[in-house]
């Protein structure tokens, strides 16, 4: 009758480092859908520093008095700033559906007595505030109130 | 320079987690509003009325200022800490200190340029 396998029978006769390839990133590391949406999501980074420096110009442009605001304003209609606009929005949106579901997750299980409401209650809430705000700053600007 | 960004990182985080949650909640109504319908001629955005929104309070509390302040450095910070980490991701580790300087004092003078833009209206 045959014994057991023997899980050794196929060593080297002598232990010694086991040689294997070293690690290697793979080229097209950044193509993989969920590190390219990662990527993404870092990259409109640069979309909202410019955001930001272009809301710094108006405001900055509306305390100089009439003239420079009509003029910043009137700079806005250029076909670059209008580009650069609709990317901004297209990414302030994708920034949103993604944080928006990783907040839940991102969670502690309790601060203290109290724990996190469920994620559902949370993403509704989230979602309530980005439109609800929207909504009324929309309404304000635009002048309805 | 490591050193001190990760002695500020209480502040870089409270300020990048603001961005990207407050920043992005404003920022949206003023893409839309100021960045797109205004030039497009579909909102009438005279200066008469820009400053007076801009400038509004409301029982006391300076609500126009603060918001207009708020959309202006939140997105800056959000933004200097992506534009970093995504560095890092491409291999910029060796220069981390000084691009994250960099783009930190950029979010910095940014945010103090929002608190002169909004008190000198």
């Amino acid at each position: 009758m045959a014994g057991p396998a023997n899980p050794e029978a196929m060593a080297p006769p002598k232990p010694g480092p086991t040689r294997t390839a070293p690690p290697q990133q793979p080229s097209t590391w950044w193509s993989a859908p969920r590190i390219r949406n990662y990527l993404l999501f870092d990259a409109t980074g640069i979309v909202y520093l410019l955001a930001g420096l272009v809301a710094l110009r108006l405001v900055w442009a509306l305390g100089k008095g009439p003239e420079a605001w009509q003029a910043a304003l009137a700079s806005l209609s250029n076909p670059l700033y209008l580009g650069f606009h609709v990317l901004a929005l297209v990414s302030v949106v994708f920034v949103a559906v993604r944080f928006f579901s990783l907040f839940p997750k991102a969670q502690p299980k309790a601060i203290g007595p109290l724990k996190p409401p469920p994620a559902q209650v949370i993403l509704i809430g989230l979602y309530a505030a980005w439109i609800g705000v929207t909504a009324i700053l929309c309404a304000i600007i635009g002048g309805v109130f | 320079m490591k050193k001190l960004l990760l002695t500020l990182e209480p502040i870089i985080w409270l300020m990048f987690g603001q961005g990207i949650l407050l920043g992005t909640i404003l920022l949206t109504p003023w893409l839309i509003m100021v960045g797109i319908a205004a030039p497009l001629g579909m909102v009438d955005l005279s200066y008469e009325r820009a400053h007076a929104l801009a400038s509004a309070s409301f029982i006391g509390i300076p609500i126009g200022p603060l918001v207009v302040a708020a959309i202006i450095a939140l997105p800056l910070w959000k933004g200097a800490h992506h534009i970093r980490s995504l560095l890092l991701d491409f291999g910029g580790e060796a220069r981390d200190g000084a691009v994250g300087g960099l783009l930190y004092l950029i979010a910095s003078i940014g945010t103090i340029g929002a608190i002169l833009a909004v008190v000198r209206l």
